[in-house]
């Protein structure tokens, strides 16, 4: 829904903290068991859930992630989680629902800020090698890391395409001569974009690529 | 349209995690098949343009919100079932860890709602339909809008079939949200329907020679595929209708009640599914529900062992054969 062109990863190689050093496999797992202890607490148990929200907070802050940072994506959160948690106790008016809206938003903060910590702290290199090590199937393991490297790519596309129709159409179009301009800039995209594949392709082919994924950490 | 953690419950999160990996598996199986030494590079390409697409902003007629595409029948549509579920499914893993967009236990419930039933049964649809109606643009566009649109209401109806079963949400009744979930899901779809037709017949017009003509299947592959697209229209129809079902007795069981029979009706046996409604303590328009999609998905599953069935005993047909079906 943002506006923003540009990806909002958290984490890059030169951050140095406590939450940084954690071994990978660490990181993934103990985000994950944060999710589903978070996800068993009972109704009745929200002190629980506080605590949980308390010690991802430290854990944020161990981590160095900034307020500023916080604030804009809980900005982002907030409001639709808002929105569904009240439609409940609207559509059913009952005494119990209530109860289970404020549950649920504590629950869905809690997972949101531990998953914000984990982008936080675990690269996508590390993110590969820890599902590598999980028997994750290794073309999937490629398909990610090529997905990655594409999407900066395209990201710049996308923006010198945008930075054009803008400089053409002076911000006046309607509504839907603007949805006819987006729809084709995504088709214009998807075309360069295939193309690269195939280019990409054939340059792989020429280098000795047979289908199967060779890779560095093989022997770890 | 991404689940976040802890709207699910854990078990229902896990059941579709495990549901989820067995389709991922099996579409890296067909792709690797398919697409022999291409899958890799077409594949993280077209994850990483659905990615890039979801960027674009459609800008909603006097309203502060804009909404974008899901691209689910996209990708099925240029890359085939297999690889658009993959690509579906590597946005939301990247988006899930990377990026903290939809949950990381979710994510099994994301990728089964969006990548298996958007990819595989989206491109079950648009396939049938393209079947019927033959290969000019205009085919191939509006089968694609179609598709689009019955896979995000199909998506929506899934999200409340595994809202209703997580054991957060018994105790009161959902079937409010529902519906306003499901009415809300068929305007993104009409969205979502426009602007993958748009982004195809804009593809068409450059390079019609990306999209690909639907092939002849073996009879049994068509059959499945006419399966697939029957069960997820009647997903997004049983999600529309069920809140508007109607509370009279219907046509027999008012005459019988009208001239006195229904008396005479001797003590049957109870059924599972009694009267279209699951005997579980849920609301009964959930209940009524529930019974509607899991009829449908038995009787889904006999079609299919039917398929298997007649294929045993005959030599198979391929659809260049029987055109005039």
């Amino acid at each position: 829904m943002s506006d923003s062109c540009s990806p909002d990863a958290g984490a890059t190689a030169s951050d140095t903290s406590l939450c940084h050093g954690l071994p990978a496999d660490a990181k993934l797992s103990l985000t994950l068991l944060v999710v589903v202890v978070s996800g068993l607490i009972p109704l009745e148990h929200w002190p629980a859930q506080g605590l949980l929200l308390v010690a991802v907070f430290m854990a944020l802050s161990l981590a160095g992630v900034t307020v500023r940072y916080l604030a804009r994506r809980l900005a982002l959160f907030l409001p639709a989680l808002f929105v569904f948690g009240l439609s409940i106790p609207v559509a059913s008016a009952e005494g119990l629902a209530w109860n289970w809206t404020l549950s649920l938003w504590l629950r869905c903060t809690v997972s949101f800020l531990a998953g914000l910590w984990l982008i936080h702290v675990l690269p996508l290199r590390e993110l590969l090698s820890v599902l590598r090590r999980w028997h994750c199937p290794v073309v999937l393991i490629a398909m990610i890391g090529f997905m990655y490297r594409y999407v900066f790519i395209l990201w710049d596309e996308l923006r010198r395409l945008r930075s054009a129709r803008d400089a053409r159409d002076f911000g006046g179009a309607s509504t839907w001569r603007e949805w006819t301009i987006s729809a084709q800039l995504i088709g214009l995209l998807l075309l360069r974009a295939m193309e690269r594949a195939e280019r990409t392709h054939r340059a792989m082919l020429a280098r000795g690529w047979d289908g199967s994924i060779r890779s560095l950490d093989d022997d770890r | 349209m991404h689940i976040r953690d802890g709207i699910l419950g854990p078990e229902v999160c896990v059941a579709a995690a495990v549901v989820s990996a067995c389709a991922v598996a099996y579409s890296l199986r067909r792709l690797r098949v398919d697409l022999e030494d291409r899958a890799v590079p077409l594949t993280g390409m077209m994850a990483a343009i659905v990615f890039a697409a979801q960027m674009v902003n459609f800008p909603l007629l006097g309203l502060p919100v804009s909404g974008h595409l899901l691209g689910g029948v996209l990708a099925a549509v240029m890359l085939g079932p297999w690889a658009g579920c993959l690509a579906i499914s590597l946005v939301l893993i990247v988006q899930a860890v990377l990026f903290s967009d939809g949950g990381l236990l979710s994510l099994g419930a994301n990728v089964f709602n969006m990548g298996v039933v958007g990819a595989w049964g989206g491109h079950a649809v648009y396939a049938a339909l393209r079947r019927c109606l033959g290969t000019s643009v205009t085919a191939t566009v509006s089968s694609a809008a179609v598709a689009a649109w019955l896979s995000v209401l199909a998506a929506a109806a899934l999200f409340c079939f595994e809202f209703g079963l997580s054991s957060h949400s018994s105790g009161f009744d959902p079937s409010g949200v529902f519906t306003l979930m499901v009415v809300y899901h068929a305007l993104i779809g009409i969205g979502e329907a426009l602007i993958t037709g748009a982004v195809l017949a804009f593809v068409l017009s450059r390079r019609a020679d990306l999209i690909p003509a639907p092939t002849p299947l073996p009879a049994v592959r068509a059959v499945g595929q006419f399966g697939t697209a029957g069960l997820v229209a009647a997903l997004a129809v049983a999600a529309l209708l069920a809140p508007f079902k109607s509370e009279l007795p219907d046509g027999l069981d008012a005459v019988s009640q009208q001239l006195g029979f229904a008396s005479l009706e001797t003590e049957r046996p109870p059924l599972l599914l009694d009267d279209y409604a699951i005997p579980l303590p849920v609301e009964a328009w959930w209940s009524v529900s529930l019974a509607g999609m899991l009829g449908t998905a038995i009787v889904f599953v006999g079609a299919v062992l039917l398929a298997r069935a007649v294929r045993w005993n005959t030599t198979p047909l391929t659809l260049a054969d029987n055109t005039d079906v």
